[in-house]
């Protein structure tokens, strides 16, 4: 009953793997929102800010993403009975929840990275805390947060993968059904790896051409010139 | 007129007792430098007056501010009181001039071409016209220092404060920067010096103040310090520095 793995199957992968990227666009997306967001309320000066944020991030870096997945899916049906939600919208809600906290511990390193001096400077020339953050402090956090930013949204894409559990046909799914209807778990997985390998690949290279664009104009390890008076 | 007011203030940091009942008025145009070992409080001291350290007692008025004053707005103090860090702080993303415009930018809410001219002017004063669009990485120590002085004057203060602004600097290039300071005590600007060049001390101040253990020692004219200090304290610490 079992047929080969031929380029048929590559129909449903690939759908499979767009949805994949539709789903880590939206989460990775909004999840940098609600992180910047969250990483920044934990570096306040506003206590109720710093208090809620860290309370956030710890809860769900506490807790196995399958849980959250399972908690988001077969949960907020429940809790509320009017409120459908659809495989995919649970699935961006989960992925977001979860990418939120780690996107904000990664702002709040960054944000602490910048050199107290700066934050000082910007103080002494009357600038609020607004225009402190945007004008100085977050120019400089966003050279650094963006490597392990990048090392992060490609873990969420692996981490997608998990989705499967609700039945959502991404890319890992797809491949279930298409080992099912072959037989052929090597040629079909190894498609799926190749697949997934290629997403990541691409957004570590766009991250790459992030830095270069982005990068700090002046190399740090260059001698000072003399000084003329 | 007196412009700056410290009384009886202390500052803690947990159990360390920096500032030990600080007393002391400064005029409009005065040119004050404090010395003193290390640890003696003089930056800390230096920092409560712009609220970069709070105060944990006594008080503070700078220009009619009340630093103690929780309703005070602490931005409002810092745009009349400039200061100048040891190790410059130079936002490192922004180019020499940017670095100069940014708070008349955004805080002043100065209109751009206003402010372009007015950073040019004070890079010019501060001898440093041709370095406006390099970024501050690119430059040496006293360029970098040079260019801080020009930042915090684009905000029109009306006292500069000064935290070691030489420290961090090469022996040779310490000159550049002082010859700027000297300029603008001979303007008349406010100042408060906190330094290790007992030489700027005792040629551009008007009244030296030395400090050791949270509390001002003795002060008097440069001539009265350096040539006949009457404190055992600042004799000891004079031997060992001039």
């Amino acid at each position: 009953m079992f047929r080969a793995f031929d380029w048929q199957d590559l129909i449903p992968l690939a759908k499979g793997a767009w949805l994949t990227i539709q789903l880590c666009a939206m989460s990775g997306i909004l999840g940098v929102i609600f992180g910047l967001i969250l990483g920044i309320a934990r570096t306040s000066p506003s206590r109720i800010a710093r208090w809620i944020s860290t309370i956030y991030i710890s809860c769900v870096r506490g807790i196995p993403i399958l849980v959250i997945i399972f908690f988001i899916f077969f949960g907020i049906p429940l809790l509320f009975p009017g409120l459908e939600l659809d495989k995919f919208t649970s699935a961006v809600i989960a992925l977001t929840c979860f990418a939120a906290a780690y996107v904000a511990e990664i702002v709040r390193g960054s944000i602490e990275a910048v050199s107290r001096g700066q934050s000082e400077a910007a103080d002494a020339l009357g600038l609020n805390y607004w225009a402190k953050l945007r004008y100085v402090v977050m120019p400089q956090a966003r050279k650094i947060m963006v490597p392990p930013g990048v090392g992060f949204i490609i873990g969420l894409v692996k981490d997608s993968s998990l989705v499967t559990v609700t039945g959502l046909v991404e890319l890992t799914h797809a491949g279930n059904i298409v080992t099912n209807l072959t037989g052929d778990p090597i040629m079909t997985f190894l498609t799926v790896a190749a697949m997934y390998f290629v997403i990541c690949y691409s957004i570590s290279l766009l991250g790459r051409l992030y830095e270069k664009r982005t990068g700090i104009q002046v190399d740090p390890l260059k001698l000072p010139e003399p000084a003329s008076v | 007129m007196t412009v700056i007011f410290v009384e009886n203030l202390n500052k803690k940091f947990g159990p360390n007792h920096v500032l030990k009942g600080v007393d002391c008025h400064i005029r409009e145009r005065e040119v004050v430098c404090v010395i003193g070992p290390s640890g003696s409080g003089k930056s800390t001291f230096l920092r409560c007056m712009n609220g970069l350290e709070s105060i944990t007692s006594g008080s503070i008025v700078i220009n009619k501010h009340r630093l103690d004053d929780s309703k005070t707005n602490i931005n409002l103090v810092r745009q009349e009181a400039g200061m100048v860090f040891q190790h410059f702080n130079l936002f490192p993303h922004l180019k020499v001039i940017d670095n100069v415009m940014l708070a008349p930018l955004k805080v002043a809410k100065a209109n751009k071409d206003e402010a372009r001219a007015k950073a040019e002017m004070l890079l010019a004063k501060v001898g440093l016209a041709e370095k406006m669009e390099a970024f501050p990485g690119s430059l040496s120590g006293g360029q970098m220092q040079r260019v801080a002085i020009a930042r915090a004057l684009a905000m029109d203060p009306k006292i500069m404060l000064f935290d070691e602004p030489t420290s961090a600097l090469d022996p040779e290039i310490v000159g550049e920067v002082l010859t700027v300071m000297k300029d603008l005590a001979n303007e008349g600007m406010t100042m408060v010096v906190v330094t290790h060049e007992m030489g700027f001390a005792r040629e551009v101040a008007d009244r030296v103040l030395f400090m050791d253990q949270g509390l001002i020692v003795e002060e008097g004219s440069p001539d009265e310090i350096f040539s006949s200090p009457r404190n055992a304290r600042t004799q000891g610490f004079l031997s060992k520095v001039l």
